[in-house]
């Protein structure tokens, strides 16, 4: 049987090429989370701090007295206050420096915790020292916005790189200490070196010891390791499925061209199970190819990614990657095959007889199991399509739409047979070639489907998470038409969801022309009720906000924000509560319990709670994340704002269109790399189409032979056959299409729960699909074109 | 077709003298050194127009290599071909496949219908390959000869073995091609599927003027034809004009005696 497999050498390198991807796609990104998770782990934490005091989340600061009393405890031989505060860095062309503002100007010290690499450390008030990655360099001008919205500015005299302790991100830039504790007027937190401390515990302070600080980077480490290894896995398991239709199809068709063979061996006296035994050792030995050729090539990919993105890479191959390529890689090839393994044995020994020997169908079970999901699934789907779902429906809807899509999966090879009446008409106005071709196509619907099914998968995901997305994209902009008028100019910070400098809101309400201002302070915090907590958004405003710059139709009680919360019914109904029902909202230290006065029908664009800013905790109220504005003339508004706002680069004006713009560029970036993870998946489907046109002209040689006695041009065989690729594909792509979009909409309604058909069809990438499919079957048709067109007239026609 | 008028421009090809397909001094040699098999030997043959040739001899002897020589199907070693007035040697593939598509018709031992068209559809499929329309009449009067009747719209796989090759032979003359070049039609049929496939290439020849070149080491069937050429080792080594079964059998006889 292994010689029979490198007979079929040249059919099988498709195959394996596609266990190879998918094995690939594993380990690369095993290799990858484990190489992140040692780098992290590996990199320079500072281990010579032994106590660690922070004050409190939010609230209460450290002053200087903190630090003195600290300093003054028995076994103490140092204390360093770390000073922190929110500093925006202008470049010297006047642009932002990316990166977060929040801590990022601190004060210069000895702790260890600088490592000057030019210039010297900062000494005055008009110095700073900047980090390496700001691009500054000695002898710019540093301009700095501060959290209270002051500006200062610095001669940079020095650059740094920096060590971290526990979980922080490194200071973008660095005054002398004493400057640094003008500005800020608190310490973020108090480091203690000594021996046997023992910190009273007082005022909420937190104290760790400066090893379970670092302990806690490693384990955040490898947590988000693991979770980018799991999402990422949950694409490779995507490419393997398809790999797994293609390796199925494989098999189907090497078992087909061998049925005399295996109804020999039945007659000379192997039993059914050897047969199996000897279709799943090829699947077996295929798939250990596979996963060898897969691994190294995962491994490669893994390493040169992270040599790649990190400077300092650790590379990590853990036995485990390996393992997992094999198991993978065997264990998928295997399970495709077994179907076939199992058709082959069932081979009856008079075949070996017959001419017209066929492998026996299993056609009944196929189509009843494909109905029964399909009706299961739509029924389910049906039963949760009503507004306003709980948790439960919205899985079970979810989990119908993925049985619906099983079951059209299952049925692929009879719903193919709507091919036969297209071909026809096709047929009918075409050329010969389109005749031929077209027929080809679908002389064997079960290949046809079974090949485009792979396709199907691939392009069925891109659709649904495209439909997903544009509903998503044009939910938010009808959202915020609907809740930002036209005349509202809107502010936020520069540096993505940091908020605003405190001085904002004030600088806005002061611009002349500005009569209407509110603030909006976002943000996620957990909600309880009835004892059962679960994470939701919250949005803190000024009550007389609605109606004047922001418009919130709230559809059942009443919009008075002094009274209660407003609810977004969605999110009122997963909670199970209803008007008058009191919940609580947890904002860490503090907690905020009110009844429910209204309710508005949100997307989940939207904040779910709305709360009075008043009756918000106080550090909560300074957190501006937006602020709304308009006056008497709109345009003369957002004009005074542009003009007031000219000279903070932190803060960005936006009108209702550009707020819209820039939240969906970064949404459509995330959307991007999610096409080219599923692309990976059409990747190997069309390793599957090259497969079966491969065989299918490898099989019809003397068909071809014939075709060219009778007076057809090469160009005609190679029209034919691309023109059986185009219909594969084309049926892949066309079938694909509509189930994702199909799942798009399941998908959008059960998350974000909107009606089940307002969706917004992705018209773009539909005919992006749509004319890659075109291309792909051009593409996956030109070996095997060639081929059939170079075929030896002569020689085909001897052969029988 | 019987019985039917003869159509006027048919009878012109009929009395053309010079050959439908001629070689001179055609060699065609397989392999090198000592497995070097020369499967013609210089071969000089004319094929007459409107004639019915049969070609016989020995399994091996360069019957089928002959045949593929002539009908532009083979490349020879030497010597030189002519289809009508055209010079094969001269020709690249492109006008080769032309040629065979619009000159030439082809009736192999089996096999010859693609699957997935009709009966109908393999019939015309050489002028559906040249862009051509199908002269009603002339397609017609093929069908009526095939004799199929209802079928005609069927898949090959529907039918049996002898209307299969029946209908080949039609797609082989549908074109009125100058030469209709079969190479044991008959190899895989009984002899009542034979002779009617025999008997269809005769009227071709009788009825419509083709020319046909056949294959065969059937006497029986050579008796359909109107001359006998005897290949052996690749030489053509005898002529028999005005066959019957009988005299082809004796012929035959006589020249494994000799060799
Ligand atoms: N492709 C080939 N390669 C090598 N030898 C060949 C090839 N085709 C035919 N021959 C040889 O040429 C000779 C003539 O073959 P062929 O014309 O098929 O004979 P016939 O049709 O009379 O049986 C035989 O000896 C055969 O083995
Ligand atoms: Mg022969």
């Amino acid at each position: 049987m292994v010689r029979d497999l490198r007979a079929h050498r040249g059919r099988l390198a498709m195959t394996l090429a596609a266990i190879v991807l998918g094995v690939a796609f594993v380990v690369s990104t095993w290799v990858m989370s484990d190489s992140t998770a040692r780098g992290v782990g590996d990199t320079d934490l500072r281990s010579d701090v032994d106590v660690v005091v922070r004050s409190p989340e939010r609230g209460a600061v450290l002053a200087p007295a903190d630090l003195d009393r600290l300093a003054e405890l028995p076994g103490v031989t140092d204390a360093d206050g770390v000073l922190a505060g929110r500093a925006a860095l202008v470049g010297a062309d006047g642009k932002l420096v990316p990166g977060p503002h929040d801590r990022a100007g601190t004060g210069w010290d000895d702790t260890g915790r600088f490592a000057l690499t030019e210039g010297h450390a900062p000494g005055g008030p008009d110095e700073v020292a900047v980090h390496t990655d700001t691009g500054l360099s000695t002898g710019d001008t540093a301009r700095v916005v501060l959290g209270d919205g002051r500006e200062v500015r610095a001669t940079v005299v020095g650059t740094f790189t920096f060590r971290t302790l526990g979980l922080e991100r490194a200071p973008t830039l660095a005054w002398d200490a004493d400057t640094a504790l003008a500005l800020f007027g608190r310490y973020d937190r108090i480091e203690l070196t000594g021996h046997d401390i023992d910190v009273p515990a007082e005022d909420g302070w937190r104290v760790d010891t400066g090893a379970a600080l670092n302990d806690e980077v490693r384990a955040d480490a490898e947590a988000s390791a693991r979770s980018t290894k799991e999402s990422l896995l949950a694409f490779a398991a995507v490419a393997l499925l398809v790999g797994g239709f293609v390796i199925a199809n494989t098999f189907t068709m090497l078992v087909t061209q061998r049925v005399r063979q295996f109804a020999l061996l039945r007659a000379v006296g192997a039993t059914r199970r050897q047969v199996r035994r000897a279709v799943l050792g090829e699947a077996a030995v295929l798939g250990i190819a596979g996963a060898t050729i897969g691994t190294a090539l995962g491994v490669g990919l893994g390493l040169g990614a992270v040599a790649l993105s990190q400077d300092d890479a650790t590379f990590a191959v853990s036995p485990l990657a390996i393992l997992a390529g094999y198991a993978v890689g065997v264990g998928v090839t295997v399970v495709a095959a077994y179907g076939s393994a199992r058709r082959a044995a069932a081979v009856a020994p008079v075949a070996a007889l017959r001419t017209d020997a066929l492998v026996p169908p299993r056609r009944r079970i196929r189509v009843g199991l494909g109905i029964a999901l399909l009706l299961a699934g739509t029924a389910m789907v049906a039963a949760t399509a009503g507004a306003d779902l709980d948790t439960t429906s919205r899985v079970v809807g979810l989990a119908g739409g993925v049985v619906a899509w099983l079951g059209v999966l299952v049925l692929a090879p009879e719903l193919a047979g709507v091919l036969r009446p297209v071909v026809r008409v096709l047929g009918r106005f075409g050329g010969p070639a389109v005749r031929l071709g077209g027929r080809n196509a679908v002389r064997d619907p079960r290949r046809t489907a079974a090949t485009s099914s792979a396709l199907l998968v691939g392009l069925a995901l891109v659709c649904a998470f495209a439909t997903l997305g544009e509903t998503m994209v044009s939910m938010f902009g009808s959202t915020v038409r609907a809740t930002v008028p036209e005349s509202t100019t809107v502010l936020r910070s520069a540096s993505g969801d940091e908020p605003l400098a405190t001085d904002v809101l004030d600088r806005v309400r002061d611009t002349p022309g500005v009569t209407e201002a509110a603030a909006d302070r976002y943000g996620f915090v957990e909600v309880t009720h009835a004892g059962v907590t679960s994470g939701t958004t919250v949005s803190a405003i000024e009550p007389d906000a609605f109606g004047t710059v922001l418009n919130q139709e709230v559809t059942v009680g009443t919009g008075d924000l002094d009274a209660g919360f407003v609810v977004g019914s969605n999110q009122a109904a997963m909670l199970g509560v209803g008007l008058g029902d009191e919940v609580t909202l947890d904002f860490g230290e503090e907690t905020v319990t009110r009844p429910i006065v209204g309710l508005h029908t949100t997307t989940e664009a939207q904040p779910l709670f709305y709360l009075d800013v008043a009756a918000a905790p106080e550090w909560y109220r300074e957190r501006v994340t937006s602020v709304y504005a308009t006056g008497p003339d709109p345009a003369a508004a957002r004009a005074a704002l542009d003009a007031a706002f000219a000279d903070r680069p932190d803060v960005r004006v936006f009108d209702r269109e550009g707020l819209i713009e820039a939240d969906m560029g970064e949404f459509e970036a995330v959307l991007a790399v999610m096409y080219a993870m599923f692309g990976a998946a059409v990747v190997i489907a069309v390793f599957g189409v090259v497969n079966t046109l491969a065989l299918s002209v490898l099989e019809r040689r003397r068909e071809v032979g014939v075709l060219r006695a009778v007076g057809a041009s090469r160009r005609l065989v190679r029209r034919t056959v691309r023109l059986e690729s185009l219909v594969i594909c084309g049926w892949g792509g066309i079938a694909g299409i509509m189930v994702g979009v199909l799942f798009g909409a399941i998908m959008q309604h059960v998350m974000l729960g909107r009606p089940l058909f307002d969706i917004t069809v992705p018209y773009q990438v539909i005919g992006v699909s749509l004319a890659g499919m075109v291309g792909v079957g051009v593409l996956a048709a030109v070996w095997p074109a060639r081929r059939a067109a170079h075929t030896d007239v002569l020689s085909a026609i001897a052969s029988e | 077709m019987c019985g039917t008028p003869r159509p006027a421009t048919l009878i012109a090809v009929t009395t053309t003298t010079s050959p439908a397909a001629s070689a001179v001094g055609l060699t065609k040699v397989y392999g090198s050194g000592d497995s070097r098999v020369a499967a013609l030997d210089d071969v000089t043959v004319d094929f007459a127009a409107g004639r019915f040739t049969a070609i016989m001899g020995p399994s091996g002897s360069g019957k089928s290599t002959l045949m593929h020589c002539v009908a532009g199907l083979d490349e020879p070693t030497s010597g030189r071909v002519w289809l009508g007035d055209v010079e094969l040697s001269a020709l690249a593939d492109d006008d080769l496949t032309a040629l065979r598509r619009d000159r030439v018709g082809f009736v192999f031992q089996a096999f010859n219908l693609l699957p997935t068209l009709t009966a109908w559809e393999n019939i015309t499929l050489p002028l559906d390959l040249a862009g051509k329309r199908t002269d009603q009449r002339l397609a017609d009067t093929i069908v009526r000869a095939v004799g199929l009747g209802d079928r005609l719209h069927h898949r090959p796989s529907q039918l049996s073995g002898g209307q299969q090759q029946r209908v080949a032979c039609a797609r082989a003359m549908v074109t009125g091609p100058d030469v209709v070049f079969a190479d044991e039609p008959t190899g895989a049929l009984d002899s009542r599927a034979s002779a009617d496939l025999l008997g269809l290439l005769r009227r071709g020849v009788d009825e419509l003027g083709q020319t046909v070149v056949m294959v065969t080491h059937e006497p029986a069937a050579a008796a359909y034809a109107d001359r006998v050429l005897f290949l052996a080792d690749g030489r053509l080594v005898d002529a028999l004009d005005a066959p019957t079964a009988d005299r082809v059998l004796d012929r035959m006889k006589s020249l494994e005696r000799v060799s």
